[in-house]
C-alpha cells in the first residue's frame, strides 16, 4: 500500500483519475489528501455547519471515488471539477434544508454574513497566495457585484431568486453577474 | 439563430457560468453554445473567474476523522469491487478452509447480539490480495455466529475484515483499537463502518509490537479509550 501511495503521489491529478475509476485505493488517497482540505473548506463556505460540511464532502468524494473514470478533461482541471461537484453537493444541502421556507424571507447581507461566520474554533486557516489573490481581487469589486456573485455562488441561489431578493430587474443582476467576472478576469490577467 | 437569440444567450453566460440559472436553462444555452462560436469564446474567456471563485475562501483543516470515514468507505467498496471482479477463492471458501485446519475458540457474547468476543486460531493461508500487492505472511482469523473476522498482516501493515457486522446504531462508527502489552491504543486512521452487507475494513497502518488488535462501537467521531465492550477481539502472534 505504502509503494503503490508513493508512486500515485508522483502522478499528475489527470493521472491519477483513471487509477481511480480502477478502484486504486491508494490513487484515491493521494487525490484525497490533495484536495480535501480545500473541499472542506467550500463546503463549509456554503452550509456554514461543521457537520453539513463533513458530509457534504464527504459525499461528493465518495460519488468521485464511484465514478472517478467520468472525469473529462475538457471540463476542466480536477481541482475545479472536484470542486464543482462539491459546490452542487452543498447547494443541494441548502435547498434541501430550506426547502419549507419562504426564500424571500432572507435578507442578502445577512445571509452572507451568517454563512462567513460561524463555528471558528475549527478554523486553522491555511491561507495560499492563490487565494489571497482572489479574495483580493473578490474585494475590489464593487459591492453590489461581490454580492450578487456570492449570493450565486456561494448562495445557490439562481439569479432570478437574487433579483427578488435584492429587489433588482433581473437584467441588472445579470449585468452586475458579467461585470463582476470581468474584472476578476481582467485581473487574473494582471496578476499572470 | 438571431440576433435577438444570440444576445438573450450570450447574457446568461456569467448565470452559467455561476450556476445560478433556472433548472432548465442551462440546457438550453448549452445546445445554444453547441452552435454559437462567439458565445464559445466569451464562455472561455469569463470561465476561468468562475473557477478561481472556490479557491478564495479561508482554507480550513479538514478534520482528520472524515478522511478516516471516506477512506474506511472507499476501502469496503474498493473490496467488494476487487471481490466481485476475482474468480479467487472466495470467503466462503476461505472460510471453510478454515474451519478444517484452524483451531478457532468462540468467546461469551456480551450485550447485545452482535457484541462477540473472538479468540482467534492462528492460520497461515496462502493467497494473494489480487490487486498486484505483495502477499500476505500471515492471516489470523476468527469466527462466530454473528461477527466473523479476519486479520492479515502485509509487513508493517495489517487488514481487518469484519463480516456480519450488525446492530450498529446510526450515530455510532466502528473503532480500531490496538494491544502494546497492557496499553490499548486507537489505531491510526481507526474510524470505519460496515457496508449495507454488514462487511468493514480497517487497515492497521503500524503493526509492529501489536499484541491485538479489537474493535468497538462508539459514538461518531470515535473515543480517546475503548467506551464499549470490543464486538471482537484478534490475538496477533508477533
Amino acid at each position: 500500500m505504502r509503494k503503490r501511495r508513493g508512486s500515485a503521489e508522483r502522478l499528475a491529478d489527470e493521472e491519477l483519475m483513471p487509477l481511480i475509476g480502477k478502484k486504486d485505493v491508494a490513487a484515491f488517497e493521494v487525490f484525497y489528501d490533495r484536495h480535501g482540505a480545500i473541499a472542506y473548506s467550500l463546503a463549509y463556505r456554503i452550509v456554514g455547519e461543521r457537520t453539513a460540511a463533513e458530509d457534504v464532502t464527504q459525499e461528493a468524494f465518495v460519488s468521485i471515488w464511484r465514478s472517478g473514470g467520468r472525469y473529462d478533461r475538457s471540463r476542466g482541471s480536477v481541482r475545479s471539477w472536484t470542486l464543482g461537484i462539491v459546490r452542487n453537493r452543498a447547494v443541494d444541502s441548502l435547498r434541501g434544508k430550506s426547502a419549507s421556507a419562504p426564500k424571500l424571507a432572507f435578507d442578502a447581507d445577512a445571509l452572507l454574513e451568517q454563512r462567513e461566520s460561524g463555528d471558528r474554533t475549527d478554523r486553522d486557516a491555511l491561507r495560499r497566495e492563490t487565494a489571497d489573490e482572489v479574495r483580493e481581487a473578490l474585494d475590489q469589486l464593487p459591492g453590489e457585484q461581490s454580492k450578487v456573485i456570492q449570493l450565486a455562488y456561494f448562495g445557490g441561489f439562481s439569479q432570478s431568486e437574487i433579483a427578488t431578493m435584492l429587489s433588482l430587474p433581473l437584467g441588472t443582476v445579470k449585468g452586475r453577474m458579467r461585470l463582476g467576472l470581468e474584472k476578476i478576469r481582467t485581473e487574473m490577467v494582471r496578476l499572470a | 439563430m438571431s440576433e435577438r437569440d444570440h444576445e438573450h444567450w450570450r447574457e446568461e453566460l456569467p448565470a452559467y457560468l455561476l450556476g445560478a440559472l433556472e433548472p432548465g436553462q442551462a440546457a438550453e444555452l448549452e445546445r445554444h453554445l453547441a452552435g454559437c462560436e462567439d458565445c464559445r469564446v466569451d464562455l472561455a474567456w469569463l470561465r476561468p473567474a468562475a473557477r478561481l471563485l472556490p479557491e478564495s475562501v479561508e482554507c480550513l483543516e479538514a478534520p482528520r476523522q472524515l478522511r478516516t470515514r471516506i477512506m474506511a468507505e472507499v476501502r469496503v467498496e474498493a473490496e467488494g469491487s476487487r471481490a466481485g471482479r476475482s474468480g479467487r477463492r472466495s470467503f466462503g471458501d476461505f472460510w471453510r478452509w478454515i474451519g478444517d485446519r484452524s483451531p478457532v475458540s468462540l468467546g461469551p457474547a456480551i450485550g447485545f447480539a452482535a457484541i462477540v468476543l473472538i479468540s482467534a486460531g492462528i492460520a497461515a493461508y496462502a493467497t494473494r490480495d489480487g490487486d498486484g500487492g505483495s502477499a500476505p505472511t500471515t492471516v489470523v482469523a476468527g469466527k462466530a455466529p454473528k461477527v466473523t473476522a479476519k486479520m492479515v498482516r502485509e509487513g508493517d501493515s495489517g487488514t481487518l475484515r469484519l463480516a456480519n457486522v450488525s446492530g450498529l446504531k446510526a450515530d455510532e462508527v466502528l473503532q480500531a483499537w490496538v494491544r502494546r502489552g497492557e496499553r490499548i491504543e486507537s489505531a491510526e486512521a481507526s474510524l470505519f463502518v460496515p457496508d449495507c452487507h454488514g462487511a468493514a475494513i480497517a487497515v492497521i497502518e503500524d503493526m509492529q509490537g501489536v499484541n491485538a488488535v479489537m474493535v468497538t462501537a462508539e459514538p461518531r467521531g470515535g473515543s480517546d479509550s475503548p467506551t464499549s465492550d470490543p464486538l471482537v477481539s484478534v490475538p496477533v502472534r508477533q
